[in-house]
């Protein structure tokens, strides 16, 4: 592999990283901690140092956060929407800036829009956004409905599961994909006014397998995968969602994150508690057959031998500890872990 | 070993009346209350001090600094190092000696980059009582970088034939590089005259002490009278030094034998005056051979003994054993008066040259890094099987019992940190006698804010199969749930350590809700239980019973006796609810439809007649007589037609 690594020490265990989305390739990225005294989320810029043949995150601005950040996504280049284990959510706008350095300001501010009845504070687990739409997620088992353009809640249902949510999607523009602590997945529709029942649930296996994280394929979106707590892979057709497709072990320990990569949509990457970054191709070159023009060429879309079809590569060498949060930008991914580090592999083979 | 006693005072004035006791709050906390001692002959009755006056409580937590942001970088890339050691001993690498120097050089780096990013914020800060910090932090990893390097020329990268004067001078140059960088700035300017600048002859005698005698070459050809014959006997002198390649040259005895001849020669120049129009050379002549009366003369020039100790055995001892080192230290220090005045730094690196490797342990245990160093260099030395020696040594001393107990103790303190936790468990995992144990009692005792770090800590526990830890964690959990008011999440987390007595204990939470209120919470949960559910009866009672709602409430009616009949008959039932199940099934007996064949009657029967003391029952058990006689007659008159 001719990808290079770089690793910086940045004082704290970093939650979730995200490439600011821009089209003209820049470098700046957002990182959010956890298990910090103060937390924090913070915009980075990769600075190439040509002729030291280096390159290291430069801390642009550091905006202090209330909780750990518990995920982390941009609606556009200019704004993202974060969640916080102190039950609030926040609209973050990206301030470009002449004269001084870019900063970041949160625009909007939804405070303990999760709670629990007895008053404590629930943790606001995941968030997702389409177009303007933000729908946030909590251990209080609620759903927020929420729009970048308003500070109230648009609609909440309360109580939608009685176990605490800890992933959520965005599936269409009016439907949502959550997972809970006990491993069922629900599909809700927005629009069904008046109603705090999901349209269809299913479970991810049988016993005790907590989902870790959700993404869908980027151009067939019926094509669900899940990461879970046991470090499985499972695929999902929500055509017809009541079992799986097909579920890869693979990982030592708990799945953190999975991302396709959006331009060879065949291409996945995953991270792991037991420190593991994997790179999933597909095997060779999958020389399209004339004679079965039908057959699915999804690779993910397989139900069986999917693991005979796939190559995986390790990005990097196995950490002590988690990786909590990957990112993919064309051929650069970064990640966060736990060893209070985040590293920058530039050049993966695509 | 002395004990040193630290005393914190408590700034409370009831406190001071009472008396104080003291409790764990949390791993890394105290705290401390005012607090009247009985003893049992005493009264049972509310203490003189108690009111109803607010009082206070104090938390004591313990400073270390290893939890600065800048150290916190240091604590995470030699924890990286330091697994990287432990998988290099259970791999068994062919080249270990090799690999553990790379290792202690790694080590050196991290620290060295710490001290750089400490001296960058140390000139950032513009407060004073933190310029102060960083300058106390500077100080110790500033010692901690230098004893490390002599260390690792003494124990880990030590020199065939036991050599060690070229590291020894590499080591003094490393530390006090002032000397190179004036010569390089000098020189860097390449013009002749250089003695009007103030630090010329201090740079020439500095670089000479440090044996770079090309450098002073390089200097004294600048010197504006560099053509004058006597600086052009120096030069010819200088450069026909003697020198040693290292083992592979002239042999030891070689040498001894060119380095005399050469001495001698210096020295006849010497007393012939041949230098004596330049003091300055003079004095360098005088000192390459050792005169007494010049090495006093520059004693003063020299910074550390260390340094004096280094020129002095270049021109004296250049072939001088690394374990000769010890008493030529004892005779520098002795030179210098400085007996009286060694600092902990100067203990430390003479312990090291004296070979006194458990003086070094015992001097750096005590620097004010939390143990960072003495773990980080014990665990090393250990494995390059330095200590086992001090065994043989040392009465009931164990080498692998002081290599645990330092990083027991660190991983502990890491282990506090809200951050720095599993930092502290890689440490306690490679501790053979005690880690699992104190793992086992840290871990439950981790700040779980979340559930998401809740399931880290709980991965933690199963990967170490510390299966009561994962149902302590559970339960904890669940209790926390079950107080939010989210009894299926309480349940979800009972499941999930396959907790049989808590899961039961849920169950019936669930059940007395159900007939306090008449509803069952949480059936999307209830609705997939799956095998889980067998994990306790109580469980797969709650189960079942919702099985028999979800029937009766779509008016499966048939289905649904026949579940209940199946219920009764199971020995699975809690006794608060029978009569619930007895009240339920009077619909299902006067129901249109015959449901219940005469056996199934005399099942309802049998079990109505049995509870008929329930006092819940009591003003039913008539009704439910009635619909039981009524069903069983149709049934039986049902059953006699069939039969027929």
């Amino acid at each position: 592999m001719s990808h290079s690594l770089h690793g910086t020490f940045v004082s704290e265990k970093i939650n979730k990283i995200r490439w600011r989305p821009d089209s003209y390739n820049s470098h700046f990225f957002v990182t959010g901690s956890i298990d910090n005294v103060e937390n924090n989320i913070k915009l980075w810029d990769f600075c190439e140092n040509v002729e030291e043949d280096d390159i290291y995150p430069f801390l642009v601005y550091n905006l202090p956060y209330c909780g750990d950040i518990t995920e982390i996504k941009f609606i556009n280049s200019d704004f993202f929407a974060s969640s916080s284990s102190s039950g609030s959510a926040y609209l973050t706008r990206v301030i470009p800036s002449y004269s001084e350095s870019t900063s970041l300001k949160n625009e909007i501010e939804w405070k303990n829009i999760h709670q629990f009845k007895n008053g404590d504070a629930s943790p606001c687990t995941s968030v997702t956004v389409y177009d303007n739409d933000i729908v946030t997620v909590g251990e209080d088992g609620s759903i927020n409905l929420l729009n970048g353009k308003s500070s109230k809640i648009l609609r909440k249902i309360d109580d939608a599961d009685s176990c605490s949510i800890q992933c959520v999607i965005f599936l269409k523009h009016n439907e949502i994909l959550t997972s809970n602590l006990r491993g069922q997945m629900k599909i809700w529709d927005l629009r069904v006014q008046d109603s705090n029942r999901p349209t269809s649930t299913f479970m991810i296996s049988g016993e005790q397998v907590t989902p870790t994280c959700l993404t869908y394929h980027p151009t067939q979106r019926h094509l669900v995968i899940t990461g879970d707590d046991l470090g499985a892979l499972t695929t999902w057709d929500l055509r017809q969602n009541t079992y799986p497709i097909n579920v890869l072990n693979g990982h030592e320990g708990a799945i953190s994150e999975v991302q396709f990569n959006p331009e060879y949509p065949d291409q996945l990457f995953s991270c792991s508690s037991a420190g593991e970054i994997w790179h999933w191709t597909t095997k060779g070159e999958a020389v399209p057959s004339l004679l079965t023009p039908n057959v699915e060429t999804n690779v993910w879309l397989a139900p069986d031998n999917v693991k005979n079809k796939l190559d995986v590569f390790t990005l990097m060498p196995t950490l002590g500890k988690p990786i909590n949060s990957l990112d993919l930008n064309r051929n650069r991914v970064i990640c966060g872990c736990d060893n209070e580090a985040i590293y920058l592999i530039n050049g993966v083979n695509l | 070993m002395e004990k040193e006693i630290k005393t914190f005072l408590i700034p409370n004035d009831l406190c001071k009346r009472a008396g104080i006791a003291g409790t764990w709050l949390a791993l890394d906390q105290i705290s401390v209350f005012a607090y009247e001692k009985r003893n049992i002959r005493q009264k049972d009755q509310p203490s003189h001090f108690a009111s109803t006056t607010q009082s206070s409580v104090f938390h004591l937590r313990q400073d270390v600094v290893l939890f600065h942001p800048i150290l916190r970088k240091l604590v995470n890339e030699s924890n990286g190092v330091f697994l990287a050691i432990q998988s290099l001993i259970s791999s068994k690498n062919a080249d270990l000696r090799l690999e553990l120097f790379k290792i202690s050089r790694q080590y050196r780096s991290i620290i060295r980059a710490c001290l750089e990013n400490l001296q960058d914020e140390h000139t950032k800060s513009e407060k004073s009582d933190e310029k102060l910090e960083l300058q106390n932090y500077i100080t110790v990893f500033y010692s901690i970088e230098c004893i490390w390097h002599l260390c690792e020329i003494l124990f880990i990268d030590t020199m065939p034939g036991n050599l060690v004067l070229s590291q020894l001078l590499e080591w003094v140059s490393f530390h006090f590089p002032e000397y190179e960088r004036n010569a390089a700035s000098m020189l860097a300017e390449n013009v002749v005259g250089l003695e009007t600048r103030s630090e010329y002859w201090d740079t020439v005698l500095g670089a000479l002490l440090q044996g770079r005698i090309k450098l002073v070459r390089a200097l004294l050809k600048q010197h504006s009278s560099s053509d004058n014959s006597t600086y052009r006997l120096a030069e010819q002198i200088l450069k026909a030094m003697p020198t040693f390649n290292g083992p592979g040259g002239s042999s030891l005895n070689e040498l001894n034998m060119q380095w005399r001849h050469w001495t001698m020669d210096v020295q006849s120049k010497i007393d012939s005056k041949l230098f004596s129009t330049e003091k300055n050379l003079d004095l360098m002549m005088r000192l390459i051979v050792g005169e007494e009366k010049a090495w006093i003369e520059i004693q003063d020039k020299c910074e550390v003994w260390y340094a004096y100790l280094a020129g002095w055995l270049f021109f004296t001892e250049p072939t001088v054993k690394s374990f000769e080192l010890g008493q030529f230290a004892k005779r520098a220090i002795t030179k210098l008066r400085m007996n009286n005045q060694m600092k902990q730094l100067d203990k430390v690196l003479l312990a090291a040259m004296e070979f006194d490797i458990f003086q070094v342990i015992k001097e750096i245990q005590h620097m004010y890094d939390n143990g960072w160093f003495v773990s980080h260099l014990t665990d090393l030395l250990y494995h390059c099987d330095r200590l086992c020696d001090l065994e043989k040594e040392v009465p009931d001393f164990s080498a692998e019992k002081l290599r645990e107990s330092f990083i027991l103790d660190y991983g502990t303190t890491l282990m506090g940190h809200k951050s720095l936790w599993q930092v502290g468990l890689t440490y306690l995992d490679h501790c053979p006698n005690d880690g699992l144990q104190v793992i086992e009692l840290l871990l439950p005792r981790i700040h779980m804010d979340t559930e998401a770090k809740a399931q880290k800590v709980v991965r933690e526990a199963k990967n170490r199969e510390l299966n009561n830890v994962v149902q302590s964690v559970c339960k904890v959990q669940g209790m926390l749930s079950m107080r939010r008011g989210r009894l299926g999440n309480a349940l979800s987390w009972a499941l999930k350590s396959q907790d049989g007595p808590f899961t039961s204990f849920l169950a019936d939470e669930f059940l007395q809700n159900y007939i306090k209120s008449g509803r069952l919470s949480s059936t999307d949960l209830l609705d997939n239980l799956g095998s889980g559910m067998l994990v306790s009866d109580r469980l797969i009672f709650l189960g079942k019973y919702y099985e028999f709602h979800k029937l009766y409430q779509s008016g499966d009616y048939r289905e649904a006796a026949a579940l209940l009949i199946s219920l009764l008959a199971s020995k699975i039932i809690p006794k608060y609810f029978w009569y619930i199940l007895l009240i339920e099934s009077i619909p299902l007996l006067e129901s249109g439809d015959l449901l219940f064949s005469s056996n199934d009657t005399f099942t309802i029967m049998h079990c109505m007649e049995e509870k008929k003391d329930v006092p819940e029952l009591k003003d039913k058990l008539d009704i439910l007589r009635l619909a039981a006689t009524r069903n069983l007659s149709r049934a039986l008159t049902f059953e006699a037609q069939i039969i027929e």
